[in-house]
């Protein structure tokens, strides 16, 4: 059995529907109509130990849904979770005390309080040995740059600096699991980097799960190896990186510069012309062309100064898998 | 149970944090103590009973205050909020059981409360009281048994209460009708000797009294030390009772939770 299992997961929940301006307010008072909606639908996937998976889909997919699923806060309306031998919803306490979780848009650290208030109390939460919790402290103070701003109140800190202090808390305990519901956010370019390094870090040294939503497929691309995509609840796309490329992608393109004027275009179905300007185009070469039989063709027809061959990036592709399904 | 000890810590400390608030709520407690003084003074002076002396009364009204900023945070509202901001779904994250983790952190800043709100108007009063009879070991045990079980029996209802919020979403008006059944069943406003015998009864059936009222009645010394064994084991009885009930309610709630976005 995976370290992770997911089989049929469901969540269901009711909307209450209110009508327009005023008078659907009032009406609604009295008379209430209520629609479900299916948050996550018979989801199934499984992780080994030590896995890392992106978990993406557009906003409202069911992100964040499956990841309290699987850290025990919702219970599921349908289907099971085990997550090392745990069913998280059953035995919540149990659970939490072998994950780390992060959501993006909340705090777990006291409002009034300094961050390292909140450290001591996650010191005893988790029975963290005292040389243990002292190590990963400094470790994450040195690795996010803590130290400037660890003992002033939380309120006083800005997103960033909250985001870095609650990851740092996810991780206080060496989780077997972390669970990272758009941990990026709020993060400057350089604390994107040190995030993304010390997660493949800790991954590597103490063989952490981490399933990782999040909608900057940079992170996707620097730290997965593996990508679940979901949208409207279901599941479309579970594979490698790789795969997904393959799948999903119609091709590449290529850059093509001239000296002078170009020539002119001639229509070919195997290729179209995407961009062009005085000196450049960009062409696009369709699906089952190799780049080598691309350039041949494309150097022997117009004769261009400069080729450039360009992969498509990640998230291109994920914007036409969402546009696709 | 070193964890809920530093969230009953970081609780108080956080209140420690605004002064303002702090030193407001010295002077508002000291205004509503002074405004009952003088109301019982006026009330007894008109030969109300003859039964009720003014040091009694005083005494009523220190002790009163005492227990009721002991129970003083509305832990419903405390649900009530984490449910409607999704602020829950952080504290199911934390291996610790909820509803410990509720009551400790209340604690923590009624400690606090207490500390600040109710030494002030000790002190105040130590001017006042002349000759008032200071309890006898026996009665000041019994009342410290009963004021503990009267905070944990205050802490049950509103959890109960705020609970609701699972179901209702918003249980402010649960709190508004709670709040008025304290004071008429509960004594907290004018004290239950005073009352109709059919009132008085009535009490006696409902978990309210136990509160904060029986705890004052063995504070002065008005329960016989015969009858001292109902109002305690009455106390234990509700908070058998109500424990089970949240236990249950509690199962059903997690269910109903929904925490969107984020």
């Amino acid at each position: 059995m995976s370290f992770i299992e997911v089989k049929n997961l469901s969540k269901e929940y009711q909307i209450a529907i209110s009508g327009k301006g005023i008078s659907g307010a009032v009406k609604s008072l009295f008379h209430r109509e209520y629609k479900v909606k299916k948050a996550v639908w018979y989801i199934s996937f499984s992780l080994e130990k030590g896995e890392i998976v992106g978990y993406i889909g557009p906003n409202g997919a069911g992100k964040s849904t499956t990841i309290k699923m699987l850290s025990g806060v919702l219970i599921p309306t349908g289907g099971l979770v085990t997550v090392g031998g745990i069913i998280p919803y059953r035995d919540r306490k149990e659970n939490a005390r072998h994950i780390g979780v992060v959501f993006g848009q909340r705090s777990q650290l006291y409002w009034d309080l300094p961050i390292s208030d909140t450290f001591e109390l996650y010191e005893s939460l988790y029975s963290i040995p005292k040389a243990k919790f002292q190590k990963n402290c400094d470790y994450f103070t040195e690795l996010f740059d803590m130290k400037d701003f660890i003992n002033q109140p939380v309120r006083q800190l800005s997103l960033g600096q909250k985001m870095k202090a609650n990851i740092a808390i996810a991780l206080l305990h060496d989780p077997d699991v972390l669970y990272l519901d758009e941990p990026t956010i709020g993060l400057d370019v350089t604390s994107k980097k040190v995030l993304r390094k010390a997660l493949k870090n800790i991954n590597a040294e103490k063989n952490t799960t981490i399933i990782l939503t999040t909608h900057d497929m940079d992170d996707i691309e620097e730290v997965c190896h593996r990508l679940i995509m979901i949208d409207q609840g279901q599941k479309l796309f579970d594979g490698t990186l790789n795969d997904f490329r393959t799948r999903y992608n119609d091709g590449f393109s290529l850059k093509l510069e001239f000296e002078g004027l170009p020539p002119l275009w001639q229509e070919s179905g195997a290729y179209e012309l995407l961009e062009k300007d005085q000196h450049q185009w960009i062409i696009k070469a369709s699906n089952g062309i190799t780049s080598k039989e691309a350039m041949i063709y494309l150097i022997e027809k117009y004769n261009p100064a400069n080729i450039y061959v360009e992969e498509e990036r990640i998230e291109e592709i994920v914007r036409r898998a969402y546009a696709l399904n | 149970m070193n964890k809920y000890w530093i969230v009953f810590k970081k609780s108080l400390k956080s209140e420690t944090i605004y002064r303002a608030a702090t030193l407001s709520g010295v002077a508002g407690s000291l205004l509503g103590f002074f405004m009952q003084v003088f109301l019982w003074k006026a009330l007894l002076g008109a030969g109300v009973r003859q039964d009720t002396s003014f040091s009694d009364m005083l005494l009523y009204v220190i002790i009163n205050s005492f227990m009721l900023e002991l129970t003083r945070t509305n832990v419903a509202a405390i649900i009530e909020n984490s449910m409607i901001d999704g602020t829950i779904s952080m504290e199911l994250l934390r291996p610790m059981s909820y509803k410990t983790y509720l009551l400790t952190s209340a604690l923590g800043k009624n400690t606090y409360g207490t500390l600040t709100r109710t030494i002030p108007v000790l002190i105040i009063s130590a001017f006042f009281v002349k000759g008032v009879s200071i309890p006898d070991l026996h009665s000041f045990l019994l009342f410290v048994v009963s004021a503990f079980l009267g905070i944990l029996l205050m802490f049950e209802v509103t959890y109960l209460a705020g609970l609701l919020a699972f179901w209702l979403q918003r249980c402010w008006f649960i709190e508004f009708y709670l709040m008025g059944f304290e004071r008429i069943f509960g004594g907290t406003m004018i004290p239950i000797w005073f009352y109709p015998e059919f009132l008085k009864k009535l009490s006696f059936f409902l978990p309210f009294r136990y509160m904060t009222f029986e705890p004052i009645n063995f504070f002065l010394g008005k329960t016989p030390a015969r009858e001292a064994w109902l109002p305690v084991l009455m106390a234990l009885f509700w908070l058998v009772v109500l424990n089970v009930l949240d236990r249950c309610m509690w199962q059903m709630a997690v269910k109903r939770l929904t925490v969107n976005g984020g």
